[in-house]
C-alpha cells in the first residue's frame, strides 16, 4: 500500500496552528498569571478606644496604594489591601494575621497593631515566614532586642527611646536656660508610660544633672477623671511637669488641668500633644505647652509634607495621624524595594528592605533608611516645639539631632544588654 | 420505707448499671470524636480550619469548665478567665525561663493552678450569688493588675515575648502545626471526657443538688463547702488547660487571657450554647468563633451584629441553642408517645 500525500492542511500544520491559536488564546491568562494582584493582609484595631487610630492607618495605606497602582503596581502587580478588625486583642491579631495568610492568600503583611498585638502578629510572622512590616508599635524592644530579631520583620515606627533622647535634650535646653528645677510627671500607668517617661527623666538629668523629680502621678490608663492628679501636682509646686498621656487621656486631662489654671503655673512637656487628634479636640488648647511631633503638616517644613498632609486631609475630611504616616512610609518602602528587587516576592523585599534609603516626605532629611542590623526605621523628622491655640498649632519645631540620637541609642541599648 | 420510696429504690438498680453503660459510650464517643478530628488534615489542608479547631479547643475548655461551676454548682465566676490566664502565663513562663520539657511545664502549670484556684476559691465559695460574682472579679482584676505591674517578669502589657520555647517531647513537634492541632484535639477530648466523668459521677450529682437547695444537701450531710472548692478548684484546672493551648496558638501570653473581657466571653458562649446540656458550651464556643471570624471579615461594626444574637438568645430563645433543641426534642418525642 502507498501512502499518497492528500491536499490540503498537513498534519505538521495542523499541530503548529494548534499551538499557535493555544498561544494566543493563552498570551492574556499568561500575562495575567505574571502580573496578578498581590494581596497585603493587615490587622489593625478599627474597633474600641483607638478605632480612630487604626482607621487613620488604613486611610495612609490606601491612600499610599492607589498611587503605588496607578504607576504600575508592586513590580507589576496591582496591591489589593485586605484589612481586617483585630479589636485590640492579641489572640485576634494572631489569628486574624494567620487568616490573611493561610486563607485569604496575602503574601505581605502590614501589622497596623499596637503593644501586645504587635508582638502577637510578630510571632505569626516567625512562625509562617512572611514578610511582615510593623507600623503602629513604639515599644523600642519590638527590634532592639536580639531575641525578637527574625529575618522577615521590619518596623517602620518611630521608637520610644528616640522620642525620650530628643525631648530629654530639648527639655535639658529649656530648664538650664529658665532654671526649672523641680520636676513632676504624670503618664499612664502601663509599662508604654512607665518606660517612655523613666527614659525622659534619664535623658533629661543626663543634660541638665541638677535637675529633681518631686513628684510622680501614675494615673490609670482611659481614667475619666484626674482632678486628684492635678491636685496632687499642683501642691507638689513643681517648676516643670513631663507627661506622656496621649490621646483622649491627654485631651481630658488637659481640659480638666485648665479648669485649675494648672498651665500658667509650670512649663508642661507633653510628648504627645503634637498629633491633630490631640489638637484638635481640646478646648482650649493653652498656648506654649512643650511636644513632640507626633504628624504635623508643618514639620518637616517641606512642601512635599504639606502636599501630603493636604491630599490626606482632602480625601479623608480629616488630619492624619501619627499611624497614619508611619503606615504610607511603609508601603513606600514596599514600592521602592520592589522596584529594586523588580520583584514583589517577600523573601526578596526582605532582602532589599535591609538598609534601603527611599526619599519621603516625612524624612528629617528628605530620606528615611531601613536600618539594616535591627530593621527599624531611622533618619525620620523628630523634633519638639511649642503649642499655639489655632492652626498651624505648633509653628517652629527644633529639630532633633539624629548623630545624637545615634550615639545614645547605642549606649541605651549596650546598657539594656541587647548590645 | 413506703411504697412509693420502695418503687422509686427500685427503679434505682438499673440507673446505676445504666449509669456504667452511659461511661462506656462516652469513651467511645470520645474516640470516634478524636478519630474524626485527628483524621481532618488528611481531608482538607485548610490551615484556617485547623486554626479554628485550636482556638475551639482552647475556648471549649474554658466555657465548659466555667459550665461545672454555672450549670453544675449554680456558681456564676465571673472572674474565671483569670484561671486561663494563669494557665497562658504559668506555661509560657516556665517554658521560657526554664527550659523544661513541655509535659513537666504543663503538669507544673495545672499544680500552681490548683494552689492557687485553692487560696482564691476558699475565700470565694463561702459566698453567695452576686458577693460571690464580685468577688471572683476582684480577684480576677488582682491578677491582672499584677501581671500589668510586674513588668519585669511578665513583659507587662506588651505580654511574653520572644515565642515559647517548644522543644519535641516523645517525638510530638508542636512547632509543627499539625502536631500542634493533634494535640489540641487530644487534650480537648480528655478534658471534655474528663468534666463528663465529674458530671455525672456521684459528686457531680452532689453539685447538682448543692445548685438546687445548698441548705438541703448540707442537712443530708453534705460539706459544701468543700464540695463548691472542690470543683473550683476542678474548673480552674481546665481552664487552665484552656489557656495552655490558647499561649502554644499565639505563642506568647498577654495581659487579656486574664482581663475580664474573658471571662465575658466565657460566660456568653454558655449563654449562647446552654448550660443545662453538658455539650451546650462547646456547642456555643463554635457559634461564637463562627460569627466572630465571619463578622469581622466584611464589618468592623461586629459588636451591632454580636449584640443582636445575644438579643435573640436572650429574648427569642430565652435559653442557649443545645438546651432549646435538647427540648424540642423532648417535646416531639412526648408528642410521639402521647400518640
Amino acid at each position: 500500500m502507498t501512502r499518497t500525500r492528500t491536499p490540503g492542511i498537513s498534519r505538521r500544520s495542523t499541530l503548529a496552528l494548534m499551538g499557535a491559536g493555544a498561544m494566543t488564546f493563552a498570551a492574556p491568562w499568561v500575562a495575567r498569571a505574571q502580573a496578578k494582584t498581590i494581596k497585603i493582609g493587615m490587622p489593625t484595631i478599627l474597633s474600641g478606644r483607638v478605632a480612630q487610630l487604626g482607621t487613620s492607618s488604613r486611610n495612609a495605606v490606601m491612600l499610599e496604594v492607589e498611587k503605588v497602582n496607578a504607576a504600575g503596581g508592586l513590580a507589576g502587580r496591582q496591591i489589593e489591601m485586605v484589612v481586617r478588625d483585630s479589636k485590640g486583642q492579641p489572640q485576634e491579631a494572631a489569628r486574624v494575621a494567620r487568616e490573611l495568610v493561610n486563607t485569604d492568600g496575602c503574601e505581605l503583611l502590614l501589622d497596623g497593631e499596637a503593644s501586645s498585638g504587635s508582638f502577637a502578629v510578630h510571632e505569626v510572622a516567625r512562625d509562617l515566614g512572611v514578610l511582615c512590616i510593623h507600623t503602629c508599635s513604639e515599644a523600642s524592644s519590638l527590634t532592639a532586642d536580639p531575641k525578637q530579631h527574625i529575618p522577615n520583620a521590619f518596623r517602620c515606627v518611630r521608637q520610644g527611646i528616640h522620642d525620650s533622647i530628643v525631648g530629654g535634650s530639648y527639655a535639658a535646653a529649656i530648664s538650664k536656660a529658665k532654671g526649672l528645677k523641680k520636676w513632676a510627671t504624670c503618664s499612664p500607668d502601663y509599662a508604654y508610660g512607665r518606660d517612655t517617661t523613666g527614659e525622659f527623666t534619664l535623658y533629661l538629668k543626663r543634660f541638665a544633672p541638677d535637675v529633681e523629680i518631686i513628684s510622680e502621678s501614675w494615673p490609670k490608663l482611659f481614667q475619666p477623671d484626674y482632678t486628684e492628679v492635678v491636685t496632687k501636682i499642683l501642691q507638689a509646686k513643681p517648676q516643670a511637669l513631663y507627661s506622656c498621656l496621649w490621646g483622649g487621656d491627654l485631651t481630658s486631662y488637659i481640659d480638666q488641668a485648665n479648669i485649675y489654671a494648672m498651665f500658667g503655673q509650670m512649663e508642661v512637656f507633653a510628648v504627645n500633644m503634637a498629633d491633630y487628634t490631640a489638637l484638635t479636640v481640646v478646648k482650649n488648647l493653652p498656648k506654649g505647652i512643650h511636644s513632640g511631633n507626633r504628624y504635623i503638616k508643618t514639620f518637616p517644613t517641606t512642601p512635599e509634607n504639606a502636599a501630603w498632609g493636604d491630599a490626606y486631609k482632602a480625601k479623608y475630611n480629616e488630619y492624619p495621624t501619627n499611624w497614619s504616616w508611619q503606615n504610607a512610609t511603609a508601603v513606600m518602602f514596599l514600592a521602592e524595594a520592589a522596584k529594586k528587587a523588580n520583584s514583589a516576592d517577600g523573601k526578596k523585599l526582605a532582602e532589599v528592605l535591609k538598609g534601603l534609603t527611599i526619599k519621603c516626605p516625612f524624612g528629617a532629611d528628605g530620606t528615611v533608611t531601613m536600618r539594616g542590623d535591627d530593621h527599624t526605621l531611622v533618619g525620620y523628622a523628630i523634633g519638639w516645639g511649642t503649642t499655639i491655640p489655632q492652626e498651624p498649632y505648633v509653628p517652629e519645631v527644633k529639630a532633633g539631632d539624629w548623630k545624637t540620637i545615634f550615639e545614645l541609642e547605642a549606649e541605651w541599648k549596650k546598657s539594656k544588654g541587647y548590645t | 420505707m413506703t411504697e412509693l420510696e420502695a418503687g422509686r429504690a427500685r427503679a434505682l438498680v438499673p440507673v446505676s448499671s445504666g449509669a456504667a453503660l452511659q461511661r462506656y459510650r462516652d469513651v467511645l464517643i470520645a474516640v470516634i470524636a478524636f478519630a474524626v478530628l485527628a483524621s481532618l488534615p488528611l481531608f482538607t489542608g485548610s490551615k484556617a480550619l485547623l486554626d479554628f479547631v485550636i482556638r475551639c479547643s482552647a475556648y471549649g475548655l474554658f466555657a465548659t469548665s466555667l459550665n461545672l461551676l454555672v450549670g453544675y454548682t449554680g456558681l456564676t465566676s465571673f472572674g474565671h478567665g483569670m484561671f486561663f490566664g494563669l494557665g497562658a502565663y504559668g506555661f509560657g513562663l516556665i517554658m521560657q525561663k526554664l527550659g523544661v520539657p513541655i509535659p513537666v511545664a504543663f503538669v507544673a502549670t495545672l499544680a500552681i493552678t490548683a494552689v492557687i484556684a485553692a487560696i482564691i476559691g476558699a475565700i470565694c465559695v463561702r459566698l453567695k450569688e452576686i458577693y460571690f460574682a464580685f468577688v471572683t472579679l476582684a480577684f480576677q482584676m488582682l491578677i491582672h493588675s499584677t501581671i500589668l505591674s510586674w513588668a519585669s517578669f511578665t513583659g507587662g502589657d506588651q505580654g511574653l515575648r520572644g515565642g515559647i520555647p517548644r522543644p519535641t517531647f516523645l517525638g510530638i513537634n508542636l512547632a509543627n502545626h499539625i502536631h500542634l492541632y493533634v494535640a489540641s484535639c487530644a487534650l480537648l477530648i480528655l478534658g471534655l471526657l474528663a468534666m463528663r466523668q465529674i458530671a455525672q459521677s456521684p459528686f457531680g450529682y452532689t453539685l447538682r443538688m448543692i445548685r438546687d437547695n445548698a441548705a438541703r444537701a448540707s442537712f443530708l450531710g453534705i460539706d459544701v463547702w468543700r464540695a463548691k472548692l472542690t470543683v473550683f478548684v476542678l474548673a480552674a484546672l481546665f481552664a487552665a488547660m484552656g489557656g495552655m493551648v490558647m499561649a502554644l496558638f499565639v505563642s506568647g501570653a498577654y495581659p487579656e487571657f486574664a482581663y475580664w473581657t474573658i471571662s465575658g466571653e466565657a460566660i456568653f458562649i454558655n449563654m449562647l450554647g446552654g448550660v443545662s446540656t453538658f455539650l451546650g458550651p462547646m456547642v456555643g464556643t463554635v457559634l461564637l468563633l463562627l460569627l466572630n471570624d465571619t463578622v469581622t471579615r466584611f464589618t468592623e461594626y461586629h459588636g451591632i451584629v454580636l449584640g443582636v444574637v445575644i438579643l435573640f438568645f436572650a429574648l427569642g430563645l430565652r435559653k442557649g441553642l443545645l438546651d432549646f433543641v435538647a427540648e424540642w426534642f423532648a417535646r416531639r418525642r412526648k408528642t410521639g408517645e402521647g400518640r
